[in-house]
């Protein structure tokens, strides 16, 4: 069989991988799969670029759209795939070399952490409005069982919650599918945007809010995440690390990407998006000021970059999308570096409540300077990647003449500079460590910090030279908002 | 005399009427119950609603099932054959979510001996 470099590989592979998990157990060959899985689909990925660069890439399957399901990689969903694959990589590697906790190591992180690679891909390639559904799903419930998977009262209580408010959002998206195939008699989502304008306004109108509720809980903006730290709270930081990094990028791009390709006028929902994203922005960070467990902190700091996010995607102009694209990547990055710092720490001191972490940095001066450079890299100072993409997103609103945008952002970057300080201040608190700091294990190897060295190296040559990234960026901001060179792709070749 | 009931409007509004209250029962125990299994319950209440009123509003009296044989050659007069398959799909995948909604909660109860939604709430730290 002749191999060809298409989309389908980025869902069959993992997926493929994880069912036959049985035999890798028996090879012992899990950890090297978890490893190399997402490692070989990056390379595809990477490989990709020229390909994509020219034309997007349609992989139908069985039938041509819109009658059959269809898989469709452009330049914004091949960006987002090389993304998971990178995050899952580093967890991976992280896991490999690092991790000792016997639920973080086995058969079945194996099999959710790729069945969450495959919910993620599937999620930003699919070109159909059921199989959306479906990735939701997969991705969903290999997420509740993650959150649970210590098995311990609060991981329960997180996987149990997430199960729960995650269910009521797929039941709400199941029920704009329904909606919308039973008012256009259409699945696929290119046929379904140039139908949706014929439908009666007050029926767009609940679909509309229907789909908001469902990925509004899913990609965690404003009104619908109070379930969010509590969840990042029971989980394992390296487990919140994929939903932050991963999972919640999946989501805000379906949600603009659905508001694109349905609303032919952006205005409407221009509002809608800014005023969450601004909302998520402002709420969390307030929020954040006020925790005491670093897990609930990372939580509510991602949430406000979610927001922040989300504010610029929503503005729907070239500029601030490229520059949001942009700052997913470096979040993405420095959350990964601050989620992972968690996990350390958390091994180290037993607890990751502000005063057990006093004096932290002598236990563990690796940890604590690389939280340091997380932390400045979330600020986005320079020389870190989050400086050139927090500033690409100001000059975007600026060319535009909106002022509020810009005084919001520098606002609340403001406020992380407080509480971010207020956690660098304690961890190098000129006391003892904690009687419960265990400092009597052996310290970590050298080799459980080469994943986290390599991410903030990332984060510096992204900072040192975002042009690296520029054309792509700007390729998938384009990808993303040109709605008809979306439906042409996907409908010129049906016809 | 109930034949006024063949009509599709009345027939259609029937069931979403019908959809409808299953949904809102379904809503009223998923906030106003305690108990995790009755929230998994109006959970699954809900979803059935939703299958219902796609599978009733997509098909009108009188069609047929979709498969072409002895004496039907055409595709006339048959049901759609998507929102059949789409329900099924959607069926077996709650069913699934429900399932392990249920082993966590059993998990959950072993370890606290609660299976009120109101301790999982206030979980601190």
């Amino acid at each position: 069989m002749e191999f060809s470099a298409s989309p389908v590989w980025f869902i069959a592979l993992p997926l493929l991988a994880a069912f036959s998990a049985p035999l890798w157990t028996r090879w012992h060959l899990l950890d090297h799969l978890l490893f190399g899985v997402p490692l070989v689909l990056l390379i595809l990925a990477l490989g990709l670029f020229p390909t994509v660069h020219e034309a997007p890439l349609l992989e139908t399957i069985v039938i041509a759209p819109p009658l059959g399901i269809h898989l469709h990689l452009d330049s914004a969903s091949l960006l987002l795939v090389t993304l998971f694959c990178f995050a899952v990589t580093l967890v991976a590697a992280f896991l490999w070399l690092g991790a000792t906790d016997s639920h973080l190591r086995g058969r079945r992180p194996f099999v959710l952490i790729l069945l969450l690679l495959v919910g993620g891909n599937g999620l930003v390639l699919t070109g159909d409005l059921f199989n959306l559904y479906v990735f939701l799903e997969i991705a969903g419930v290999s997420a509740y069982v993650l959150s649970a998977l210590r098995d311990d009262r609060p991981a329960l209580e997180a996987g149990l919650k997430y199960l729960i408010i995650g269910s009521v959002a797929a039941l709400f998206f199941l029920l704009a599918v329904v909606l919308v195939y039973l008012q256009t008699g259409q699945l696929n989502l290119a046929a379904v945007a140039r139908e949706f304008a014929a439908i009666p306004p007050a029926m767009q109108g609940l679909i509309a809010l229907l789909m908001l509720i469902g990925l509004g809980i899913k990609s965690e903006l404003f009104p619908f995440n109070f379930w969010v730290p509590d969840v990042y709270r029971g989980s394992d930081p390296a487990v919140t690390a994929l939903f932050s990094g991963l999972l919640v990028k999946a989501f805000l791009f379906v949600l603009v990407h659905l508001a694109v390709l349905i609303w032919a006028d952006p205005a409407v929902a221009r509002v809608w998006l800014m005023t969450l994203g601004a909302l998520t922005l402002i709420v969390a960070e307030l929020a954040a000021l006020r925790q005491d467990d670093m897990r609930r902190m990372l939580a509510y700091s991602s949430l406000g970059q979610i927001g922040l996010i989300m504010l610029a995607l929503g503005f729907f102009s070239e500029t601030t999308t490229a520059g949001a694209f942009f700052h997913m990547i470096n979040h993405t990055l420095v959350k990964l570096l601050l989620f992972l710092v968690a996990a350390l720490l958390l091994r180290r001191c037993l607890s990751l409540r502000l005063e057990d972490l006093a004096g932290a940095a002598r236990v563990s001066p690796l940890a604590a300077g690389l939280f340091v450079v997380g932390a400045l890299g979330v600020l986005g100072l320079p020389p870190f990647g989050g400086f050139m993409s927090k500033l690409w997103m100001l000059q975007g609103f600026a060319e535009a003449q909106r002022i509020w945008p810009i005084a919001l952002i520098l606002f609340a970057a403001l406020i992380e500079a407080g509480y971010y300080f207020r956690w660098i201040r304690v961890l190098y608190a000129p006391v003892a460590p904690a009687a419960s700091a265990d400092t009597k294990t052996t310290p970590e190897p050298w080799a459980a910090y080469a994943p986290l060295l390599l991410i903030a190296g990332l984060m510096l040559l992204l900072g040192v030279a975002p042009f690296l990234l520029e054309t792509s960026v700007v390729e998938a901001a384009h990808a993303l908002l040109d709605r008809d060179l979306t439906l042409q792709s996907v409908l010129g070749v049906a016809q | 005399m109930l034949e006024f009931l063949d009509s599709p409007s009345v027939l259609h509004g029937l069931h979403t009427i019908g959809s409808l209250t299953l949904f809102a029962v379904g809503l009223y125990g998923l906030l106003g119950k305690r108990h995790l299994l009755k929230v998994f319950i109006s959970l699954a209440l809900m979803e059935l609603a939703v299958y219902l009123l796609f599978i009733a509003l997509a098909t009108t009296p009188g069609e047929t099932a979709p498969i072409l044989s002895d004496g039907l050659t055409a595709f006339v007069g048959m049901a759609d054959p998507v929102p059949q398959a789409l329900t099924l799909t959607a069926i077996v995948i709650g069913m699934a979510v429900l399932a392990l909604g249920v082993s966590l909660a059993i998990r959950y109860h072993r370890l606290s001996a609660s299976a009120d939604i109101r301790t999982l709430a206030d979980a601190k730290d």
